[in-house]
């Protein structure tokens, strides 16, 4: 039997067993190369230039070659952005626990939606509350006009509802070392366990 | 109380909103529609707008979008209030959806490969066309988009043919204004493609099989029923990999999951074979496919209560919706009926599933001759009752007839 014969034949097999089975056989039996990473590019990441809770400046620039998980949020929020910092602080303590916060390879950032209300003290103090461990978690503020200018490259938008709350997607942007978005949460897929998952897959790309 | 302690209680109490506040987030609550990517941004009021996407009829004159004042307490309650000129014919404008924070629709096109992205964010009453992208899916070599599937930041397509019109179907993501991201190839022992449909939780997406281009262009007497998908796929989404394939009836359509809080399966209607099936998961991890229930002829398009008890199948070709409670997956039973004159198609459920639009127009090439129009139905478990001062006709534009297919609110 030639080898072709003999993966023909497996295949066959493989594709019999999947019928309503778990398996990976189908497409490793199509005949297609695997494609380069589960995660792809899906858009370069915006550049930022803003501050930190402690007034420090804080940019695209001095993060480079790290992986950053990029979250959008304001501290008066009573929408979606307490679960998203509330799921962050888990992303954090998960990412700590399996070493993949060691070196400082990987930053949390969380930018806010809101920069007239949300000055480095009020960040600081949000902090605080959620728990948040600014040796590798930062909350970036600004002039309202600069933090404009973030909100809009990356997609994002907030807009006053009648409530005095903002309106706003939920979505997380994980970076990779060489600053390309390859992968977008929203809550739901803002498991510990996958980002960590994912953090470690970028960790592991050459830079 | 020491500050210390103060802070511990804050952040207990912070701790205790953020995981209320994520069970409410991550579980729709009753009253979410149901049929659109559970990454699409809900409604948190009743609707005010109904877009139907239609094709001009003899496709003599521009294809284009109608916005219908569905707002219940508007004086001009069930009226067209706006027309989107499209700025080309001969699309057929068939199935359309939501960016994920809904300010953008995406248009796909059955036999022009163009894609309108229409923004509805800056006045939702006056959409605006914002960009038409030709070739759309070359980057991919696919063609024939189908199903726009909003994903976090991003739309999910599947196509129904492969660049040259023929299989394999496939699927491609891009970003939300337009830009190609990747390609997801099927399997060469299932080809073909339609819908897509996400669980989260359980990391889990389905994908049924319709026919392609070559065949679906032609008029019905001379479409080959033979080619026609009767599978589906279990995909591990984060993966982007097949895990099983399930026989089912011809042309399994929609893909629809259960919307109870960890339930594992969902329901298709296969066109050609006038019945639903139900894909299970099993605790092993693996995936069997039923037939449920025999339906009507040609059931083209199903929609779910939000309470997940009721499915509604819309009968094509024997002009009536079904009405099937489920609760009981052992024994599914027609609940109510309800006919209409011709060739009911295309549904949209409101959030609190108690209304829901109806259109009647499948494909240029499926269509029978007359009328079309947008109905309105009062749905729930007292059956569905039209609603009978709500009647859109679609036959009397200054460009003529038009055939109204899929819908969505805002």
């Amino acid at each position: 039997m030639s080898a072709l014969a003999l993966l023909a034949l497996l295949c066959t097999q493989a594709r019999s067993a999947s019928e309503g089975h778990p398996s990976l056989a189908l497409r490793a039996c199509v005949g297609e190369s695997a494609p380069p990473s589960r995660l792809a590019v899906i858009q370069k990441a915006p550049g930022f230039a803003l501050t930190d809770q402690s007034g420090k400046a804080v940019g695209s620039a001095s993060l480079k070659g790290k992986v950053l998980l990029v979250s959008f949020v304001f501290t008066t929020c009573n929408g979606s952005c307490p679960a998203t910092t509330h799921r962050m602080g888990l992303v954090q303590r998960e990412l700590k626990a399996h070493g993949l916060l060691a070196g400082d390879r990987v930053r949390l950032l969380s930018i806010t939606l809101d920069p007239k209300r949300d000055t480095a003290e009020v960040l600081r103090h949000y902090m605080r509350l959620y728990d948040a461990d600014p040796a590798s978690w930062s909350f970036l503020t600004g002039p309202p006009a600069e933090v404009a200018k973030v909100i809009a490259a990356w997609g994002m938008w907030a807009k006053p509802t009648a409530n005095g709350q903002l309106d706003h997607p939920s979505r997380v942007f994980l970076v990779d070392r060489r600053g390309d978005v390859r992968e977008i949460y929203n809550l739901e897929f803002l498991r510990p366990a996958w980002v960590a998952e994912d953090v470690r897959l970028l960790l592991s790309e050459k830079e | 109380m020491s500050a210390r302690l103060q802070r511990s209680l804050a952040a207990a109490c912070l701790a205790a909103l953020a995981l209320g506040l994520i069970g409410l987030l991550i579980c729709p609550p009753v009253g979410a529609e149901t049929c659109l990517s559970p990454f699409v941004k809900r409604l948190d009021r009743p609707e005010k707008y109904l877009y139907v996407y239609c094709v001009d009829a003899d496709a003599k004159d521009n294809d284009f979008l109608i916005v219908i004042d569905v707002d219940r307490n508007s004086k001009g309650f069930g009226k067209v209030i706006h027309k989107l000129d499209l700025g080309s014919k001969g699309n057929e404008t068939h199935h359309f959806g939501f960016t994920d924070d809904r300010t953008r629709i995406w248009g796909l096109t059955l036999f022009s490969n163009r894609v309108f992205l229409i923004d509805v964010a800056t006045d939702p009453a006056r959409p605006r066309l914002e960009k038409v992208i030709e070739n759309f899916g070359a980057k991919a070599g696919l063609a024939s988009p189908h199903s726009a599937y909003a994903l976090p930041g991003r739309m999910l397509i599947s196509f129904l043919s492969g660049k040259d019109g023929g299989l394999p179907a496939g699927m491609a993501e891009f970003t939300n204004d337009g830009k190609f991201i990747r390609k997801w190839t099927f399997p060469k022992e299932a080809p073909y493609g339609y819908d897509v449909a996400i669980k989260p939780n359980l990391n889990r997406m389905v994908t049924s099989g319709f026919t392609y281009y070559d065949n679906y262009k032609k008029p019905m007497a001379q479409m080959d029923f033979k080619k026609f998908g009767n599978d589906l796929l279990v995909w591990d989404f984060r993966q982007r990999k097949v895990l099983a394939k399930l026989r089912t009836g011809a042309a399994p359509l929609e893909c629809r999951w259960s919307l109870k809080e960890g339930a594992n399966h969902g329901f298709t209607n296969c066109a050609l074979d006038n019945s639903l099936w139900v894909w299970e998961g099993k605790a092993d991890g693996s995936y069997s496919a039923r037939k449920l229930c025999d339906t009507g002829k040609l059931p083209a398009d199903l929609r779910q209560s939000p309470d997940d008890r009721f499915l509604y199948v819309s009968c094509f070709a024997s002009d009536e919706i079904q009405q099937w409670d489920v609760s009981d997956l052992q024994k599914p039973r027609l609940h109510s009926t309800l006919k209409l004159a011709i060739q009911p198609n295309m549904m949209h459920v409101t959030g609190d599933g108690k209304r829901m639009y109806i259109t009647n127009s499948l494909l240029s090439t499926l269509d029978r001759p007359g009328e079309f129009w947008v109905k309105l139905a009062h749905v729930g478990p007292d059956g569905m009752k039209l609603v009978p001062d709500f009647h859109v006709d679609l036959n009397k534009f200054k460009t003529g007839p038009a055939r109204g297919h899929d819908m969505l609110l805002n």
